[in-house]
């Protein structure tokens, strides 16, 4: 192959080509970076959301053997209208709100005591990430065990208080707060470490004025540090709030919505109307709903943040 | 390009080619005998002392045959919504399933995700279909098309600890009342010993509690109408849960079959009624402290007398996707023949072949009491232990229910009567 | 005064006490999965034996003979890192450009991702990896793992690249250099820390994922959350191989947030924090 070597004039065309091509990208920079997340989102997400909602509106009963016909709103009135699905709504809702308002309690209970000069924060704040990491699988395993009416440690441990063993996961009345007493294990700690890197950037002047105010310690934790580094905690529980609202993995593996219903979500009841029951159109109604409820209560803690947020003067 | 390059490429080429022309060489050699070798035939099996016996006979299969065998072992509910999942999509490469017929012949026909096996086996008189017992084979029929070879037969029996029973001075109980007799006086939870342990998990002791059912003189359904609040069936309901409730494990709402049969296995409990065919689970040395001392007997008479199931519980068909149905059909009928069953059945697995179980050999390792229980069982056994609809497992929830409520002291006959509601509906639905 | 000192000294040895405390409710469950795991079922059932006893390997013996671990591990690890890759191929020009170019409503699209549950996705995926003949393979499972950590990494990299000086970037504009260059050789070594952080986590979360393995996977490419759930059916009441599989399949990702928990703590907390 020749080079060829500029000497004025016009250069030789291969290089006119890759100048014309750099430039073509320059001016589609945006588009090129941002086309395989696009692609990735238009194929994988939208398309089976998609589908999703347009089979939310057929009734198609695998157990019937008939073609799905057109029932539009007929899934959702149905689901309305089962008592079922309003038992679900409300365990997902009381699992998750649950759960989540005692981490929130105890990661700033937690992140405030530890908000201060000590030695071994950092081994503290990792062994703090060890819950949230391990597999959820095998922390539901943990808990089966830990939870085993005779011989997990759970029951061993009330014994030693002298409090009457617990059937834990084993009866209908204490499976879903046994299961939210596992998630409050599991997620604490983010609450705990979001709030804890919230506390650290916080400014010094408001401290120093209310201490030489003559502010006392309660006085300066509640007109002070809570309400500015609320706007954190409440980014920490809005993350919260939407994976506990999903939560599957622990409810899987351990109880798979037992016993009875009483540990089944929305999520769980969605997979047991499509995978076990074989009716696609209600279950693809349910996870719609199921999206719809998740999105609203998003959008209720956002606003909520941003009231916050104004009040504070982020 | 320059000469030396080209040459390069020219033997790189080579050397990628010549292997796989000697591949398709390789294959041409042994086709005549060998039709369907170097394809691999995946299966999706329940975790079960038959799915033990077929792995160990798989490397005897390829060697005859050249076909690899994948098989994907889950337990039995999240197989079922797997497969349920993979006919949906339908799926190619979902070539041998497991298939319970009373949950899922309709189902499998109606939406015909399994491939028709008659032009496998009709005319085949080495294999002899007739030799399968005519209602396991009905049992996978749907019009006309047969969707399954039957592997798995099972009755409800009782089996009991021998030495339990002999310390108390008592006799092994042939009436329910006197079942509940004796688990009163075994039970001994102080000591981690429990009288009676059962299923009781939802859906899964409903297949166990039918037999409690029939003999109680009740019945889930007739045709269309939904029978579960009858008298009889709501003294079934009580009488199933006082028992596991006042003499059983804690926990008991989460046993399924393994979880009951370890109880018993591991010593803790005097009584456990089940299928016979999960015996090895009970009694096997690797699995059992206690097996020497297990005792079996038949299913205890109620008011219209013992009628414990007697039923095809697994059989193994082709899915009707799947591209390699030839294969796929010929594994099936490797471990379905004369000869698998036989060797399944001596390590333990009781099959449906009515030769094979009028050979003593099959039989020969079995403790004997059990074989004398299991051909009493047959003559006396109802051929159904569910629900006999189309969404087996809604309608095995549903009438789950009132057991719960058993389990936790509850109105068993408001549950009961809510329940039958319910089922009723359902039934209606799938008249549609 | 030595009154205030023995004070201070009562109030810190309690504060440690306390935290010790906290620190053993926290870590508890997973030392006992630890330990359990190299007890006998006896041992485990008799709560003498808490912390005094012999330790026997017969339940990992069990795991790895009985049970083959080794592909589910390594299917695991395939697909994690598979996913991880990509996720950062992707996501990071993705991040950059919704930062400079300030596409806002693409970045809220794809965080919005988050609220949908797995469940939504399985049959239309598993109808359309079945139609392309994609089930059983890595490629279907590292796809679907992306819709998790794809957002992940956008949402922690655009405020990232938001934070980044752009004197640099333009210093470099200047001197006649393309962005796709400027981007290469200027901005990616500067977002090396979150992209490390975001590659970490992504990988984290590829690994415990279950739902998606649940119905992606077949005989080859089975991944260790769904090994384990399997596991269950065999060892049933086998507390000892059930906690011993436990360990198998946590100590990998345990043992990443113990030596990158600096990364990892930044990654979980950030857009949390302003500033």
């Amino acid at each position: 192959m020749k080079t060829g070597r500029m000497r004025g004039g016009t250069p030789p065309a291969a290089v006119l080509e890759t100048m014309q091509a750099n430039d073509w990208i320059e001016k589609h920079v945006r588009t090129l970076f941002t086309l395989p997340a696009l692609v990735f989102v238009v194929v994988m997400v939208a398309f089976p959301l998609g589908y999703t909602v347009v089979l939310s509106l057929r009734d198609w009963n695998l157990t019937t053997g008939s073609a799905p016909r057109w029932v539009w709103l007929g899934n959702y009135a149905s689901l309305f209208a089962d008592a079922r699905f309003w038992a679900a709504m409300g365990r997902t809702l009381a699992f998750s709100f649950g759960a989540v308002a005692i981490e929130t309690v105890l990661g700033v209970a937690v992140a405030l005591f530890l908000n201060r000069e000590m030695r071994g924060k950092n081994l503290t704040k990792t062994l703090f990430l060890l819950p949230m990491v391990a597999t959820p699988v095998a922390v539901g395993m943990v808990w089966l065990l830990i939870f085993e009416p005779t011989i997990g440690l759970a029951n061993h441990m009330l014994g030693l208080l002298h409090v009457d063993p617990q059937p834990w996961l084993t009866s209908r009345k204490t499976a879903l707060v046994s299961l939210m007493l596992v998630d409050v294990w599991q997620w604490t700690p983010i609450i705990m470490l979001v709030t804890l890197a919230g506390l650290a950037i916080l400014p010094r002047d408001p401290y120093d004025s209310a201490r030489i105010d003559g502010a006392g310690p309660v006085q300066i934790l509640r007109r002070i540090t809570l309400p500015l580094v609320m706007p954190t905690v409440l980014v920490g529980i809005l993350i919260r709030l939407i994976d506990a609202l999903k939560t599957y993995d622990i409810i899987y593996s351990t109880t798979q919505g037992g016993p009875g219903e009483s540990t089944e979500t929305l999520n769980i009841l969605g997979y047991v109307l499509g995978f076990s029951y074989f009716r696609m159109g209600l279950g693809a109604a349910l996870i719609v709903l199921f999206v719809l409820t998740v999105t609203a209560v998003s959008l209720l803690v956002l606003a909520l943040k941003n009231n916050v947020d104004r009040r504070v003067g982020w | 390009m320059r000469a030396g390059n080209r040459w390069i490429l020219v033997v790189l080429a080579a050397t990628l080619l010549v292997p796989s022309l000697m591949a398709k060489g390789q294959k041409e050699a042994g086709d005549k005998s060998r039709p369907y070798a170097g394809t691999t035939v995946r299966c999706v099996f329940p975790v079960h002392p038959w799915t033990d016996g077929v792995k160990k006979m798989v490397p005897a299969f390829t060697e005859a045959t050249g076909i690899k065998v994948e098989i994907e072992e889950l337990a039995t509910d999240p197989m079922s919504n797997k497969i349920a999942v993979e006919f949906n999509a339908k799926s190619t490469n979902l070539d041998v399933v497991y298939v319970r017929p009373l949950n899922e012949t309709k189902l499998f026909g109606l939406n015909g995700w399994a491939a028709d096996l008659h032009p496998y086996v009709d005319g085949d008189a080495a294999f002899d279909v007739k030799d399968f017992a005519d209602a396991t084979i009905q049992s996978l029929t749907y019009n006309g098309k047969l969707l399954g070879l039957p592997t798995t037969t099972e009755h409800q029996i009782l089996y009991y600890r021998k030495d339990v029973l002999e310390k108390a001075g008592l006799q092994v109980p042939k009436t329910l009342d006197e079942m509940m007799a004796v688990a009163a006086k075994i039970h001994d939870p102080a000591n981690g010993f429990y009288a009676m342990v059962n299923r009781g998990k939802k859906n899964i002791a409903v297949t166990q509690f039918s037999s409690y059912l029939h003999s109680f003189g009740g019945e889930f359904n007739e045709g269309d109408k939904a029978l579960i609040d009858t008298p009889e069936a709501i003294k079934a309901y009580k009488y199933y849960t006082d028992l596991l409730r006042k003499y059983g494990p804690p926990g008991i709402v989460n046993f399924s079959w393994p979880e009951a049969a370890a109880l018993m296995a591991q010593g803790k409990a005097g009584m456990f009624t089940d299928a016979d065919a999960i015996y090895l689970n009970v009694v096997a040395p690797d699995k059992s402290t206690v097996g020497d001392k297990i005792g079996f007997a038949v299913f205890p008479a109620g008011p219209a007398g013992s009628k414990p199931f007697n039923v095809c519980s697994g059989a193994i068909g082709v899915g009707n996707f799947s591209k390699q149905k030839e294969a796929a059909a010929q594994f099936v009928k490797w471990m379905t023949s004369k000869a698998a069953v036989m060797e399944l059945q001596v390590a333990g697995n009781s099959g449906a072949r009515k030769s094979v179980w009028a050979n003593p050999e099959s039989t020969k390792s079995w403790p004997k009491e059990l074989v004398e229980v299991v051909n009493k069982s047959n003559e006396l056994g109802v051929g159904w232990d569910r629900p006999r609809v189309i969404n087996v497992t809604q309608a095995r929830d549903i009438i789950s229910e009132p057991i719960l409520v058993g389990f936790e002291g509850g109105d068993v006959e408001a549950s009961a009567k809510k329940a039958q509601a319910a089922f009723q509906t359902l039934i209606d639905g799938e008249k549609k | 005064m030595p009154r205030n000192r023995t004070l201070r000294l009562f109030g810190s040895v309690m504060s440690y006490l306390l935290l010790a405390v906290i620190l053993l409710v926290v870590c508890f469950p997973i030392l006992w999965m630890l330990l359990a795991s190299f007890k006998t079922q006896v041992q485990i059932q008799s709560p003498e034996h808490l912390f005094l006893f012999t330790p026997t390997g017969k339940n990992y013996a069990a795991v790895f003979q009985n049970y083959d671990f080794l592909k589910p591990i390594l299917n695991s690890f395939i697909v994690a890192a598979g996913s991880t890759l990509i996720g950062l191929v992707i996501g990071l020009p993705a991040s950059y450009a919704v930062s400079r170019y300030r596409m806002g409503t693409l970045g809220a699209l794809i965080l919005m991702i988050r609220f949908l549950p797995g469940i939504t996705f399985l049959i239309p995926w598993f109808t359309i990896f079945s139609r392309i003949g994609l089930i059983d393979t890595y490629t279907a499972l590292i796809l679907s793992h992306l819709l998790i950590n794809l957002p992940f990494i956008i949402w922690l990299m655009v405020p990232f690249f938001d934070a980044m000086p752009k004197e640099l970037e333009e210093s470099a504009r200047v001197d006649g250099c393309y962005t796709v260059e400027s981007f290469r050789r200027i901005t990616l070594p500067l977002a090396s820390p979150g992209a490390i952080t975001g590659g970490l986590l992504a990988f984290v979360f590829s690994w415990n994922n279950f739902v998606f393995s649940m119905v992606l996977c077949g005989g080859r490419t089975k991944t260790l959350p769904l090994a384990v759930f399997n596991f269950v059916s065999y060892a049933l009441i086998d507390w000892g191989a059930l906690m011993a599989a436990s360990v198998v399949i946590t100590l990998p990702v345990l043992a990443i947030a113990f030596l990158t928990q600096r990364y990892i703590i930044q990654g979980l907390t950030a857009g949390a924090v302003k500033g």
